[in-house]
């Protein structure tokens, strides 16, 4: 557990962002932000861009499309 | 004799993760005769069942994906219905207790790279991951303003769902999908290196380049809406 500096926490930003790091490193970089303002605000960027992400990309299939695939996969059924 | 000429097409069908290429429709592949109840002992009910129980549920999921792949609804609910069909004909190489939601992912990721992307004009495709990011237009022009990022943050929050989708679509289609990939289904990069049959080093690449790009056209966005004034940072030196 030691600061890591700015250099490695922005370059692993994004693994942190992702859950790619091990706990260590991880906690290197968590250290790194409570003192940084400037890469815990590179951090809050990264979160925001995913939260909003996920947000947009909620699309639910027409409702037609689960009796249509339904229907495909009894027809396969019988077909075999 | 037609039950094993159809098991054997089946198995091919099976063949998923060697190339997409070797992916048939079903349609291309099951004789015209209607095989009148040969249902080939018990099973297919229970498969079917087995199917529809585990597999169905990802639907909506799929159909966000396919989205994002296709850009528009018909296309989109064409390529959810032959990922599942295709998945439920190779169903029996799918191996229970394994990631079933990667594994439908793939079949869909396959069948659109092979049925839509080669009808789609681009020219970069194929090349796009050795372009720099100046080629690729868009989010190019950056600086670095420490002080703004949370008011960067907060612009980007505001903004609508279409406006990220539309950024989304805007960015190149495999910096999209890894950028999909990771933050709405949440994949660990080895499973995205899985589902676009690419390193794990090109995925992340991938990423990184995605959402650079996606964050710079959000914030350029959000301030020439007057949102807030937050300038596009985020840049490799």
């Amino acid at each position: 557990m030691t600061d890591c500096g700015c250099d490695k926490a922005k370059a692993e930003l994004e693994e942190y962002i992702h859950n790619e790091l091990t706990t260590g490193e991880a906690a290197d970089i968590a250290e790194h932000m409570a003192t940084c303002t400037d890469c815990s605000g590179e951090h809050l960027v990264g979160l925001t861009l995913t939260a909003k992400v996920r947000e947009a990309c909620n699309e639910k299939a027409p409702a037609d499309l689960r009796s249509e695939v339904l229907l495909k996969l009894r027809e396969i059924q019988t077909a075999r | 004799m037609t039950v094993l000429l159809e098991a054997r097409e089946t198995l091919a069908l099976g063949d998923l993760e060697l190339s997409p290429m070797t992916i048939e429709t079903p349609e291309e592949s099951t004789p015209h005769e209607p095989a009148v109840e040969v249902a080939p002992v018990g099973e297919p009910d229970d498969v079917r069942a087995l199917f529809e129980e585990q597999a169905l549920q990802y639907m909506d999921q799929l159909y966000a994906a396919a989205m994002r792949m296709t850009k528009n609804p018909a296309d989109a609910a064409d390529l959810v219905q032959e990922t599942f069909v295709k998945a439920y004909t190779a169903f029996g190489q799918f191996q229970q207790g394994t990631n079933l939601k990667a594994w439908l992912y793939r079949i869909q990721t396959n069948t659109f790279i092979n049925n839509y992307r080669k009808n789609q004009r681009n020219p970069y495709q194929g090349t796009i991951d050795d372009l720099e990011d100046w080629q690729l237009g868009g989010a190019e022009s950056v600086t670095q303003h420490t002080s703004t990022r949370s008011a960067e943050a907060e612009a980007i929050d505001h903004l609508p769902d279409s406006a990220v989708k539309d950024a989304l679509q805007s960015i190149p289609e495999d910096f999209r999908l890894a950028v999909y990939f990771a933050d709405v289904e949440g994949f660990s990069y080895q499973e995205i290196a899985d589902i676009m049959k690419t390193p794990v080093g090109t995925v992340m690449s991938r990423l990184h380049r995605g959402r650079r790009l996606l964050r710079g056209l959000l914030s350029e966005y959000a301030s020439d809406r007057g949102i807030a004034a937050a300038p596009a940072t985020g840049s490799k030196k």
